[in-house]
């Protein structure tokens, strides 16, 4: 069983790995995605003892460790929150520049390079 | 000149003096009144603690070497601080500064003053190592005060670089004693160290930092740089701070350096390698600060070269030579300072006969200057007197070494106050103000008192040795009308440095040669191409650093990489792997974590976004799934959860793009197709080793959980896991939420185009 999580929790960080190099910021967003899913697994993963579930402990039997499920809600939980932020800001991108490819956001920067595209697409969205 | 005459009249006008620098000449004299009575009393310790789990304290004492230091320190501050009161508004003025400059100035002078002090009387090493930095990073904002002139800072800035880096060397050496002895308390590792490897090279350490510290071949090129600086912050430089700390720290840890012949070689001969560049360059310079700095260098060898003899009589010398030298040199950098007013002119070849316009300055500076060349009735003939007295205990070699160096002392010096006191006037000087003479004057008659009265000086000099010694030491300089070796070392040292005096040509000429090839071989140039070298380097990984988010990740990740490769190959694998027990639902969770791994591999490799993000909510599922297997619902529930609002924010943010990814992932050049993937799986099969070899773990460690499991009932709860995140972990908690709630502001305020509402 430990070999088939590390298995699955390598699976999911190397090809969240992958998905970080891609030109696609879409892609980067789910390459992280996968990455936290693989701190999750490897947290689950790593209770020290098994059981029923760590309700109503007076009741008396193993229990399975209840401290890494605690964590993994935390990760959970905040690993939410930031694929949102992730979300919204090339949500961002995408209104404010019309696209969501690093190549061409490279360009963005840089005034004095020539913009061929995206000058309509931005018209009226600029706060910057 | 004329900038002299009107810069001489605008502050003698001025009604604002400067209350600053006064306030830190009267705060400095009365450090030196407080410094006075506690080495009369007999000084005294103190010792706090500061970080005990380390072993660091905040211990200090003031015995015989601190006496000597601080009342240095304070002594020639006082004086110094009364001539920067003056000189410095003539300085602002010539330069059209603003008055408030003196701001920049003062409190680091004053700090400057604070740090010797305390590094006089700290005995941790950690401690001594805190102040040594303080007095670099003071003498930096000092030596760059000029800040406007670029020369002033690259001065600055070499400074600073050249006595910190080596100073690092002086904690290596204090953690490597600390690690062997388990002290970093110099009096008590004095008791313990025993001479062997970790004595010799921790030794070595520290009087690295020293060295460079005190402007010692071959780190001495920043010291002549930094003649850059006004010179209030010269004289104090180099007299009773900064290149006295370097001396100051080898007297403090003597008696751990003498367990080590090694380390007494490498002193013995860089202090004679620094007496005998700094003088033959100080015989050539044409600058007078220049001659000054480099006269520095070689005075500061005789102390370094004394330290490296072993015995009562070299440390005591030491000691004594310390006290006259600053004196002497702080007397002549105020002299060298007034000239440069009056007449506005600071090099040798512009000045001259300025002994009939200036007769108080050229007497006083003439008693400084006899006492740098040993002459009777001035404190230097003692100083001389002990070197050669210790030097004659060394053997032959070092008596000839001795009388060379003095002889070279008095013939670059004679050199400096002829050349600027006699023969014709080339430059007419400009009146001069009382306050730049009095302060020469002052330290002229006291070089005169120790030259008539020793004893107070020798019983300084005799405490202060005997913390280098680590035992009594015991003095008699006096004079004596017979042959004795001393007085004809002192002769044979007078007679060559006349001859050297007169045979100009070749002395120039000498001097000239070792200049040059200092200039094209010199650590001063390997200082310059290394600090290129560095910047180019940096500048190189910056840019590739920067270039896209691809680097920047990888400048992360990779080094990270490393550290885990790193701690792999420090750690013993075998039997570190097991497969585990599959058992009862086990069967069931291994066809979901498949799926899992399905999943994954699909959402790397579809082109449609939708697929993208059904794949990555089908693994979400699949994983919730194997929690609720794992008997973890409360996780699985908040997956499931979070994987639904997840899913429906991907959608909707999808709805804005446009649906396919295009297709051209591999970038421009074909070659690289294969560059993802491979770093992919590269990272992959690294996360595989780590997580596998943590998982397998034993699991029989006493756990935190066995304790919230039994208190679960006491906090009115049956869930074990709720209660944790409510109540056990309930700060966590509400951070948590807060990280949550800023996320939401955030989202909100993205989607809303900047604004919130």
């Amino acid at each position: 069983m430990t070999l088939a999580i590390a298995a699955v929790a390598a699976v999911l960080f190397g090809t969240g790995s992958y998905l970080l190099l891609q030109r696609s910021l879409v892609r980067v967003v789910a390459g992280i995605a996968l990455i936290s899913q693989c701190a999750i697994v490897t947290i689950i993963g790593s209770s020290l003892s098994e059981g029923r579930a760590a309700i109503d402990p007076e009741q008396g039997g193993p229990l399975s460790d209840p401290l890494p499920q605690a964590l993994a809600l935390t990760a959970l939980v905040i690993g939410m929150g930031t694929l949102a932020l992730l979300l919204a800001l090339v949500h961002r991108v995408v209104v404010a520049h019309g696209t969501a490819e690093r190549d061409e956001l490279r360009d963005v920067d840089r005034p004095a390079v020539s913009e061929p595209e995206g000058a309509g697409r931005r018209a009226g969205d600029e706060t910057e | 000149m004329s900038d002299a005459t009107t810069g001489e009249a605008d502050p003698s006008t001025d009604t604002q003096r400067d209350w600053q620098g006064w306030s830190c000449s009267a705060a400095a004299a009365a450090g030196f009144l407080v410094c006075l009575v506690g080495w009369l009393r007999g000084g005294g310790t103190l010792s706090l603690p500061w970080a005990p789990k380390l072993g660091v304290r905040l211990e200090f004492a003031f015995d015989g070497l601190a006496a000597l230091y601080a009342l240095l320190a304070t002594g020639v501050g006082a004086v110094v601080f009364g001539y920067g009161a003056r000189y410095l508004s003539q300085h602002l003025a010539d330069h059209r500064r603003p008055r408030s400059e003196r701001r920049r100035f003062w409190p680091w002078m004053a700090l400057f003053a604070v740090a010797m002090v305390g590094l006089a009387t700290a005995t941790d090493l950690v401690l001594v190592f805190v102040f040594f930095d303080l007095t670099a990073v003071c003498s930096y904002f000092l030596i760059g005060f000029d800040r406007e002139r670029r020369e002033a800072r690259t001065a600055a800035l070499t400074a600073l670089l050249v006595t910190i880096v080596p100073a690092v060397a002086l904690l290596a050496g204090a953690v490597l004693l600390y690690a062997t002895y388990g002290t970093f308390s110099v009096p008590e590792l004095v008791e313990r160290v025993e001479p062997g490897t970790t004595t010799t090279v921790a030794g070595l350490l520290i009087a690295v930092a020293a060295l460079a510290k005190s402007a010692q071949v071959p780190l001495h090129f920043w010291l002549p740089r930094a003649m850059e600086a006004p010179t209030p912050v010269s004289a104090y430089l180099h007299s009773a701070a900064m290149v006295a700390a370097g001396v100051l720290v080898l007297g403090r840890v003597h008696p751990l350096l003498a367990r080590s012949e090694v380390v007494l070689t490498v002193l013995l001969i860089v202090g004679l390698a620094s007496i005998a560049v700094g003088g033959v360059l100080a015989l050539g310079r044409d600058e007078l600060k220049q001659v000054l700095a480099y006269s520095t260098i070689s005075q500061y060898g005789y102390v370094v070269t004394l330290y490296g003899m072993v015995g009562a009589s070299a440390s005591g010398a030491a000691a004594f030579y310390v006290v006259v030298h600053a004196v002497a040199k702080s007397a002549l950098f105020l002299s060298a300072g007034a000239v440069t007013t009056a007449t506005g002119e600071d090099r040798l070849s512009h000045l001259g006969g300025l002994g009939r316009r200036l007769p108080l300055l050229a007497g006083a500076t003439g008693v400084a200057a006899a006492t740098l060349a040993a002459l009777p009735l001035t404190g230097g003939f003692f100083s001389d007197e002990l070197f050669f007295g210790a030097a004659k205990e060394q053997g032959p070699v070092l008596v000839v070494a001795a009388v060379l160096a003095a002889a070279l002392t008095f013939a670059y010096i004679g050199r400096y106050w002829m050349r600027l006191f006699l023969g014709p006037i080339t430059t007419a000087p400009a009146a001069l103000s009382r306050a730049l003479v009095v302060p020469v004057v002052l330290l002229a008659l006291v070089a005169l008192a120790v030259g008539v009265l020793p004893a107070p000086i020798t019983q300084l000099a005799e405490d202060a040795g005997a913390v280098s010694h680590a035992a009594p030491v015991a003095m008699s300089p006096a004079y004596h009308l017979d042959l004795r070796a001393t007085n004809v070392m002192a002769l044979a040292a007078w007679i060559l440095g006349a001859l050297l005096l007169a045979a100009t040509g070749l002395r120039d000429r000498v001097s000239r040669a070792l200049a040059a090839a200092g200039d094209r071989v010199g650590p001063r140039r390997a200082y310059t191409a290394s600090l290129l070298g560095l910047r180019r380097w940096s500048g190189r990984v910056h840019d590739w650093e920067t270039r896209d988010l691809r680097s920047s990740i990888a400048a992360v990740l990779v080094p990270a990489g490393g550290l885990a490769a790193a701690a792999f190959a420090a750690t013993p694998i075998a039997q570190a792997y097991s497969v585990g027990p599959i058992s009862g639902t086990d069967w069931l969770v291994l066809p979901l974590l498949a799926l899992t791994g399905v999943a994954t591999v699909v959402a790397a490799r579809t082109r449609e976004r939708l697929s993208i993000v059904l794949a990555l909510s089908a693994v979400g599922f699949a994983l919730a799934a194997v929690y609720a297997l794992r008997a973890a619902p409360d996780v699985a529930l908040v997956a499931v959860l979070v994987e639904t609002m997840l899913t429906l924010v991907f959608l909707a943010a999808l709805a804005r793009l446009p649906g396919t990814e295009p297709r051209r992932e591999t970038g421009p050049r074909p070659g690289r197709r294969w560059r993802d993937p491979v770093i992919g799986a590269i990272a992959g099969l690294g996360a595989f080793a780590v997580i596998w070899g943590y998982l397998s773990e034993p699991r029989e460690a006493p756990s935190v959980s066995a304790d919230q499991i039994r208190l679960t009932p006491a906090a009115h709860g049956q869930d074990v896991v709720t209660v944790i995140v409510a109540d056990f972990r309930g700060l966590d908690t509400l951070g948590e939420i807060t990280v949550l709630l800023i996320a939401a502001v955030g989202v909100a305020t993205l989607l809303r185009r900047g604004r919130l509402w």
